[in-house]
This record gives C-alpha cells, sequence and structure tokens, in this order.
C-alpha cells in the first residue's frame, strides 16, 4: 500500500514535470540572423561584430530572456563584406521566416546591396557599421529613412563634421586621400564640405586610391607637391599602412589623420612605430575614466568571455578605443532591437518598429544614449566622437591616447 | 623635379617587380605555351611563408630561401596536377582555368590555414627612414634595392637560358618540343623546371612587393600577375629584354598618369596600354610575328 502511495506520487510528480516541462521547452527562441565578414581580409569587423550580437544575447538570456523567452543567434552567416555574397546570404536568411530580426552586414557596399531587400521584407533591421547616408537615408537627409532599419553606426556625416572642425580649425591646406569606395567617396565629400564650413579659406585637395593599392606613391606625391600640412585618409586599415609607409619613404612629415574604420589593428600592425602620432576619432567610451558602469560591465563580460585578444587589445585595464566602434555598436544593435521586442511584447514587424521608434536614452557603447524616432534612425551623435592619438606604452604597445582639445 | 623624379623612381621599382613577374610567365611560355595565371597565389604563398617563419623568430635569410624553397614545391605541383593533363586537351581554355583554379585553391588553403588578415612583413631590405641624397633628391634604399635585385636577377636568367647547356636545352624546348625528344633531351624534366624557376620568380616578386606594401593577406599577387601580363605583352611573350622594359614602362607611365593627370586612372593605364599594344603590334617591342607554315 505503502509503495503504491509512493508510485502514484512520483507518477503526479512526473506528470507535473512532463507538463511543465514542455510549456518551458516549447517556447521558442527568439531568432536573429546576420550576415557579415566572419573572415577575408576585412574581418576585424565582421568578427567584431558577431562578438558583439552573442555578447548582448547571452547577457539578456542570463536575465531570463525576453519574456521567458531565450534568445538565439539562429544565423550569423559570411559574406567577406563582399556585396554580392551578403545578398546570397541575406536571402536566405529572409527565407527563413523564424527570424524577428536582422543586423545588417559589416560594411556600406554589402548593406547598401542588401538594403533594399530588407526595406522591401520589413522585418526590424539594425546596421552597426556602414557609414553610408544612404544606408538609412536612401533619398536623403531631409526625407523620412528605411521605416524599418535602424543603425548605431558611426555616420558618414558625424564623422566627417568633426573631423573636417578639426582640421579646418588647424591647417590652411589639407590633403585627403581616400578608397574609392561609397564609404570612402561620401566620407572625403563630407569632410571637404565641413572643412569648408569651418574655414572657407582652407584648401582641400582629394585623392583616390584602389581597396589593396600596394604602392601609394602617386597619391603622397601629388600631396606633397600641393604642399598640404595636413593628410586626412579615409579608408581601412592595412591600405592606410601602405600610405603611411609611403610618406615615410617621401618624407613626408605632416601630421596625419585617419578615419575611424582606418585606424584599427591592421594599420597598428602594418605601419608598427610609423604610426605613433596619427590622429584619429572614434567613439569615446573606453577613453573615459573611470568607464561608466555600463561601459565597465561590457568590458568585463567582454574579457571573459574573449580574453585580451586583437579585438580587446594586450592591456586588460585599458580594452581598445577601437572596440566601441567594431564590437560595441554591434553589441547596441542587438540590445536596441532586443529592447524593442521586449517593449513591444511581440514579434510583430509593424509592433517591434513602433517600439524601436520610441527608443529613448537606452544605455549603450558605441551610443552611449541611443535615442530613435519616426524620424531619426541614427542613433550616433557628433558628441559620442572624441578625438584620440596613437601612443606607444612602456611595455611597446601601440594604444589610442585620448587628446584634450 | 622632385616630383618627377620622385614618380619615376617609384614607377621604375614597381615596374621591374612587374618585369620579375613577366619573365616567370615567359619561363612557362617557352617551354608550354602556357601561362601559369595563378602567379599571384605563388607570390602570395612566398611573401606569407616569409613573414609567418620571421614571426616564428627565424631569421630573414632563412625564412626567404624555405618561402622561395616552397613555391618552387608549388612550380612542381602546378606543372602535373593543373598545366600537363591540361595539354592533352586540344585549345587553350583548359590550362587557363586549370592555373586560375590552382591559384585560388592556394589562396583558400592560405586563409583557412592562416587567416584572411594582413599579416605584416619584415623589412628585408633596408627600412622605410633609410634614404639616399641623390643631387638633392631623397630616394627610397628600399626602391633602389628592389630594382637592383630585381634586374640582376632577369639579368643572370638570361645569361643562364644563353650561355649555358641547361639554357640551350630549354631553349631547343621551346623552339621544337618533339625534335628535342627525339635528340634525348629530358623534355619534361626541362618543362617541370620552367615550372619551378617561373615560381621562384613570382616568390621573389612576391617578397619585394611585400617591402614596398609592408602587409601580405591571401589576396596579395592578383593585381601583379595581371600587371605582370601587361609588361609580358608590351614587351612581347617570350623576351626577356621585352619583359624588363614593359615592365618598367608600364610601372612608370602608371606613376606618371597617377602624378599629373588623375591618381583614379593610375591602375586603369595599363590596361589601356595592353589594348592599345594588341591592336597596334600583338607581338610586342621585342617578340617575334609566329609565321605558321603550311
Amino acid at each position: 500500500m505503502t509503495s503504491s502511495k509512493s508510485y502514484s506520487s512520483l507518477t503526479l510528480i512526473a506528470a507535473a514535470l512532463l507538463l511543465a516541462s514542455p510549456v518551458a521547452s516549447a517556447q521558442p527562441t527568439i531568432k536573429l540572423g546576420m550576415t557579415t565578414a566572419l573572415t577575408g581580409p576585412f574581418n576585424e569587423f565582421g568578427e567584431g561584430n558577431r562578438r558583439g550580437v552573442v555578447l548582448a544575447i547571452d547577457e539578456w538570456n542570463k536575465k531570463g530572456g525576453i519574456n521567458g523567452r531565450k534568445i538565439e543567434l539562429a544565423e550569423a552567416m559570411d559574406d567577406q563584406l563582399v556585396p554580392d555574397k551578403a545578398v546570397q546570404n541575406m536571402r536566405r536568411i529572409l527565407d527563413n521566416k523564424d527570424i524577428v530580426a536582422i543586423i545588417a552586414p559589416a560594411g556600406s557596399g554589402p548593406s547598401l546591396a542588401t538594403m533594399d531587400m530588407l526595406e522591401a521584407d520589413g522585418r526590424p533591421t539594425c546596421n552597426p557599421l556602414a557609414q553610408s547616408p544612404s544606408v538609412i537615408y536612401p533619398k536623403g537627409k531631409d526625407q523620412p529613412p528605411r521605416k524599418n532599419v535602424v543603425s548605431m553606426a558611426i555616420t558618414n556625416e558625424s564623422e566627417a563634421n568633426r573631423l573636417g572642425q578639426i582640421l579646418g580649425k588647424q591647417y590652411k591646406n589639407i590633403g585627403v586621400i581616400h578608397e574609392s569606395t561609397a564609404y570612402g567617396v561620401t566620407g572625403a565629400e563630407l569632410v571637404k564640405k565641413s572643412i569648408a564650413a569651418t574655414n572657407p579659406a582652407a584648401k582641400v585637395q582629394i585623392e583616390s586610391y584602389n581597396q589593396r593599392s600596394q604602392d601609394m606613391t602617386s597619391q603622397v606625391a601629388r600631396l606633397q607637391r600641393s604642399q598640404v600640412d595636413a593628410i586626412l585618409v579615409v579608408g581601412l586599415g592595412a591600405d592606410f599602412a601602405v600610405i603611411r609607409k609611403n610618406m615615410s619613404r617621401a618624407n613626408v612629415k605632416v601630421p596625419l589623420f585617419g578615419s575611424t574604420g582606418a585606424v584599427t589593428a591592421p594599420y597598428l600592425e602594418g605601419a608598427g612605430d610609423l604610426a605613433i602620432g596619427t590622429r584619429s576619432v572614434s567613439p569615446d567610451a573606453f577613453g573615459k575614466r573611470p568607464l561608466s558602469a555600463y561601459a565597465q560591465n561590457f568590458v568585463d563580460q567582454y574579457r571573459a568571455a574573449h580574453g585580451t585578444d586583437r579585438w580587446y587589445g594586450s592591456d586588460a585595464a585599458n580594452p581598445q578605443i577601437s572596440m566601441a566602434a567594431i564590437v560595441g555598436n554591434a553589441y547596441d544593435c542587438a540590445v536596441v532591437l532586443l529592447d524593442a521586442i521586449r517593449r513591444a511584447g511581440s514579434t510583430e514587424p509593424a509592433a517591434v518598429i513602433a517600439a524601436l521608434n520610441q527608443t529613448k536614452g537606452l544605455a549603450g557603447i558605441a551610443v552611449p544614449s541611443i535615442t530613435l524616432t519616426a524620424q531619426i534612425h541614427e542613433a550616433f551623435k557628433p558628441e559620442d566622437l572624441g578625438l584620440f592619438e596613437i601612443n606607444k606604452s612602456a611595455a611597446g604597445a601601440l594604444y589610442l591616447k585620448p587628446v584634450v582639445e | 623635379m622632385d616630383f618627377f623624379l620622385s614618380l619615376v623612381i617609384a614607377g621604375a621599382c614597381v615596374g621591374s617587380v612587374y618585369a620579375l613577374v613577366a619573365v616567370g610567365l615567359n619561363l612557362t611560355f617557352w617551354t608550354t605555351k602556357t601561362l601559369n595565371f595563378g602567379q599571384g597565389a605563388v607570390m602570395m604563398l612566398c611573401a606569407i611563408s616569409t613573414a609567418l617563419l620571421t614571426a616564428q623568430g627565424l631569421s630573414n635569410g632563412v625564412a626567404i630561401i624555405t618561402g622561395v624553397a616552397i613555391v618552387a614545391l608549388v612550380g612542381v605541383i602546378v606543372e602535373r596536377i593543373a598545366v600537363r593533363p591540361a595539354l592533352k586537351t586540344a585549345g587553350s581554355m583548359g590550362w587557363v582555368i586549370a592555373t586560375l583554379g590552382f591559384g585560388i585553391l592556394l589562396q583558400g588553403i592560405t586563409s583557412k590555414f592562416f587567416g584572411s588578415q594582413a599579416i605584416p612583413f619584415p623589412e628585408v631590405l633596408f627600412t622605410v627612414q633609410d634614404v639616399i641624397d641623390i643631387g638633392g633628391q631623397n630616394i627610397s634604399l628600399q626602391y633602389v634595392s628592389i630594382f637592383v635585385v630585381s634586374i640582376l636577377i632577369i639579368v643572370v636568367l638570361e645569361a643562364l637560358t644563353r650561355y649555358t647547356v641547361l639554357g640551350t636545352a630549354i631553349r631547343g624546348t621551346a623552339q621544337d618540343m618533339e625534335l628535342a625528344i627525339v635528340q634525348g633531351l629530358p623534355v619534361n624534366l626541362i618543362v617541370s623546371g620552367s615550372f619551378v624557376l617561373s615560381s621562384i620568380m613570382a616568390g621573389i616578386a612576391g617578397i619585394l612587393t611585400a617591402q614596398i606594401s609592408g602587409t601580405v593577406d591571401p589576396a596579395f599577387g592578383f593585381e601583379l600577375v595581371l600587371m605582370g601580363f601587361v609588361a609580358a605583352v608590351l614587351g612581347g611573350m617570350g623576351s626577356s629584354a621585352g619583359a624588363l622594359i614593359g615592365g618598367i614602362i608600364v610601372g612608370i607611365i602608371g606613376k606618371l598618369v597617377g602624378g599629373y593627370i588623375s591618381t583614379a586612372a593610375e591602375h586603369g593605364i595599363a590596361f589601356a596600354l595592353l589594348i592599345m599594344m594588341l591592336a597596334l603590334r600583338p607581338e610586342g617591342f621585342f617578340g617575334r610575328a609566329e609565321v605558321t607554315k603550311a
């Protein structure tokens, strides 16, 4: 009799567990998708973005997910920053109807190639890195943005305005060398406008190059002949290193500035000590001391997951400034999308987009305070950028040091 | 004048590397009438091997010799698996696709095992800050050394093919392979040797170019092989002197166009030259028009 009662109790408990557990496990995960440069010569951006998204998802899952539903990065596909591959990957992501929010590719080329598809599909999307204004405002900044796409990326406009103000105030004859991509061309044009607005008397000479050029003598020689008193490079790290070496061979010793995309690990590795003194604007989340509590938590979480790696840098106490713009931005993207899903109480695109448009003062890394409206889909502001200069530590490591203007 | 000179010097230096690539292409053209379009990947492999080995603490000299030895072996492999089988079929599509495919495979393997990121290349010939003053003009010793090394290699190779038994055998095979076989020449060995030498040329070109750029990545070399091809066609396919002159012309004109007209046109001009040469003088400056007897 006793054993019969025990069995009955056990059966009841088992039945309860069986009934309870399927409810928990039957809760479908909230799925995100992304295509980015996980491999290839520009994977410092794509892999950095993926790490940022995963970090945010892990944090939210530790807190219980959203309304009891766990979050999952269901698709993280590799496009190597090649637009064609990004389009193919995005097609596959969009064909998966379980994916409720999307992180856009890590560059203007692949982002522009996929944006029309994303806009037509309508699912909420966040751009972590592409700086071209057309990504968000295809018809111009005076026209409404794409309804379902928001951006945490440094905008070309913010970066160009900041760089243009710094250069225009200090120099009279400025050389700009830019890569021949949408990012480079737009960036150079905007810098020129900003310099003209800051100092109408300043002269600006613009030169271009193709990505991966192995010698930039012509560009450097033309600027040298024009006797420029400062040079700005709008491009990516490995090419910037080639330009710096060419400047050294040609004995060009004017102050050198780089865009955020240029002053990255490949520049420091390729140019070595020649990089010392190079100035750049970058999100200043990690330039402030002490770090904000939010930034400190992000830094600690990242270091716990990956250690002091290529993105973090070798100094555990001082994460690389560039990590905010490469990992922090994608982290912000995931957080802003998840926060909107939470507030919407739904994964329906219209509800999530409505919630996105009401995002106000949400804490972030690359963007310390994220605010979006139906008209403003770019969260990044010029004041989020700080001015930095490459220095060498006593241990011999190159790092960005904040510059007091 | 300084401006002009700096462009000419940089152009001659870069052009001498194009010439080295063109000579490498010529070597296989002599023996098999084929071009290894995977040469870009061979350059990359040699430069990346050298960079990785020096990063492991090997001396520059040992790293370079090892890198060159690796690509010499690659030369044997590409001839055996990509070219020799393709030559059994009519037309040139087979070896063009096979050599291109081999190059892409090499790129893929390198990316898989060593990553796709740019790797810093050590300064093996002077540093970027080493300059020599000639007539008040600062000239980079890296540029000068690259030019001198390239020319020296081309001259030595030309002397080898002209004045040695090996060279005579190569030229004999180039002129009439069937007769060379009848005469008892080890034709297969000569053909393999031409691919080995071609790969060594490409490897050295890769190391010299990496000196200028300072970094190497798996996509390194693709543009160089195109420029080498333009140099070879301009100078005349099969002519070493032509390759040298063609390479230097392409290099200097590219830099002068970039300097005086537009940097955006710097690379395009090489292909404009190629089209012009093919239209006006297909055999190039130093090549001879091919005559086919009925």
